[in-house]
């Protein structure tokens, strides 16, 4: 026995499923306006599940993705409009400027206890919001970038294209989630004095998680910016950062799978709120919080289990 | 004479006005079982903290294997070979029993071609097998230090740290414990130094007896010569008959 844990099959099998019926769906339910819908809620499973990997999977709760979503959009936005290189260099650019954003925020905040982290994190989105309107010289302000170029001009091909990143890097986070990796990372979550007792050097697994975790964020940055074809400073804000953790939350901290569907969930929910308008952000925290209170493991992941277990899978 | 494995000179600690730990030096022998012995507040635990650098001492060295510990990690420390566990006993909340022990050894002093069949062994060597997949929080306290015993013997140290072992047990698990710790000495030659105040089982079980009080080493011995020493008596009932200190 290895005793880390293995993927069941049937999980395997249900994911594999759900991405095929996914990708299908535009072909029976023809239309732009599905494949717009489908498309952002995939972008958001890949901010999603991005976000659990680092957050879920060790208990620091990352307030200020969006930091790492608006560096990926802004990059895919300079290197297309400002610098004229071709779209395609937006996706290696926007992981690695996540990537080195992540170290250098790592660095200091990883090491602060308690609530510190998330602070630190929101409190630094917000300083880039404001960065972008203070030099809108260079960042073109409340406007921000406008005409960057599609990937792929079909909109069908992009959902695509977009759907299969999102089912590998679900496959490769919820691999390294298994692992050797994703069991120190629980570990983390359970007592980091403990783990230092274990020998485990807690701040590099640390940082390297979130370096990781940026550079999925910002690689679903240059994806957004290159599907509405302009950024804006809106993508650093907090409401993008809080959508994301509600939808880990509807979906089940930790589970990698789990926050994919409650990203697919509540994208396609909000679709159905648009008439709300103004109060989504109400609605998500209100529902963020009797989550929380009376779901603390979410819905899907719990959801999924026991059906996997009524039809005689492993618990 | 056998081989000194952790050699402590001059070790000191102060807490703003609190001197914690003055001036301790001490040896200890490959093979050893040693008891740290003292009252609540003696400065038990800033020892252990101080010798695997949880706390950085103020002055003083610890030499283990022959190599000093001075600014090492206390991550690096368990790759040393000193593995520790903790007062309170402190789980991995949210992994099984058996993924607790699997993460003690996950640090890059481990070679094991199959880790989980290890982590199994070290469980049915403390007796949790049963309960390898239970969640560690669901665990009874005495099981909960089995498991923290188990987690630290994974990481293959050469020197075991057992925090008050005996701390919130019932007698049946004290002495369940102790035997386990013996079998462990006995079967691996395991070095093992335990800080303890539950007098009884402490002195049957060590070789040899540290008594710190009020941060300051004040006697050493057998643990026969301990329990008449009249400072150690002093130091934890006042001055009375020796006696009633183990009985």
């Amino acid at each position: 026995m290895s005793g880390f844990k293995q993927l069941d099959k049937l999980s395997g099998a249900a994911g594999a499923t759900a991405l095929l019926l996914l990708a299908a769906a535009p072909l029976v339910f023809p239309g732009t306006y599905l494949i717009g819908v489908l498309t952002v809620a995939a972008i958001y499973g890949i901010w999603a599940v991005s976000w659990d990997f680092m957050s879920g999977l060790t208990g620091r709760e990352n307030f200020g993705h969006s930091l790492f979503i608006g560096v990926g959009a802004y990059a895919a936005g300079f290197l297309n409009v400002q610098m004229e290189l071709g779209p395609w260099w937006s996706l290696p650019v926007s992981m690695l400027l996540a990537m080195g954003f992540a170290v250098l925020l790592g660095f200091p905040t990883l090491r602060l206890k308690g609530p510190y982290f998330a602070l630190a994190m929101l409190s630094a989105a917000v300083i880039m919001q404001r960065l972008m309107l203070i030099f809108w010289e260079h960042t073109g302000g409340e406007e921000g970038i406008q005409d960057i170029a599609p990937l792929i001009r079909n909109h069908l091909h992009y959902y695509w294209f977009v759907l299969a990143l999102l089912g590998v890097i679900t496959f490769l986070l919820g691999w390294l989630a298994r692992s050797r990796w994703g069991l120190i990372l629980r570990a983390i979550r359970g007592d980091e004095a403990t783990c230092l007792a274990a020998g485990i050097p807690i701040t590099t697994y640390k940082i390297v998680s979130l370096v990781i975790s940026a550079a999925f964020a910002g690689l679903g940055g240059a994806l957004y910016a290159h599907y509405q074809l302009q950024v804006s400073p809106q993508l650093f804000a907090v409401v993008t950062s809080v959508t994301i953790i509600t939808m880990v939350y509807v979906g089940g901290m930790g589970t990698i799978f789990g926050p994919v569907g409650g990203a697919l969930l509540l994208t396609l929910l909000t679709e159905g709120l648009r008439n709300v308008g103004e109060w989504r952000l109400m609605v998500y925290s209100v529902l963020l919080i009797l989550i929380i209170f009376f779901l603390p493991d979410g819905v899907i992941a719990p959801l999924w289990r026991r059906l996997r277990v009524a039809v005689g899978g492993k618990p | 004479m056998s081989e000194i494995l952790l050699e402590v000179e001059g070790l000191d600690k102060r807490f703003g006005g609190l001197h914690a730990v003055k001036n301790v030096n001490m040896t200890i022998a490959r093979g050893e079982i040693v008891g740290i012995l003292g009252p609540n507040g003696a400065g038990k635990t800033t020892m252990f903290n101080l010798l695997t650098n949880f706390i950085a001492p103020d002055a003083g060295k610890v030499v283990f294997n022959g190599q000093s510990l001075r600014g090492v990690k206390p991550h690096k420390i368990v790759t040393l070979g000193v593995a520790r566990t903790f007062q309170l006993c402190r789980p991995f909340v949210g992994l099984s029993v058996l993924e607790n022990v699997l993460v003690g050894s996950l640090g890059p002093r481990v070679h094991h071609p199959d880790l989980g069949e290890r982590a199994m062994q070290l469980l049915s060597q403390v007796g949790l097998a049963a309960k390898a997949d239970t969640p560690a929080e669901l665990l009874s306290y005495g099981d909960l230090r089995r498991l923290e015993i188990a987690r630290a013997l994974a990481a293959e140290p050469e020197l075991l740290m057992l925090d008050e072992p005996f701390a919130g047990l019932g007698s049946s698990e004290i002495e369940a414990i102790s035997a386990l710790i013996r079998q462990l000495h006995a079967e691996k030659n395991l070095t093992i130094l335990l800080i303890e105040h539950k007098l009884r089982e402490f002195m049957q079980l060590v070789s040899r007896v540290i008594a710190l009080d009020f941060g300051e080493v004040i006697a050493e011995g057998l643990p026969a010569e301990i329990v008449s020493n009249p400072r150690v008596i002093e130091a934890y009932i006042g001055k009375q008959d020796p006696v009633a200190v183990v009985s």
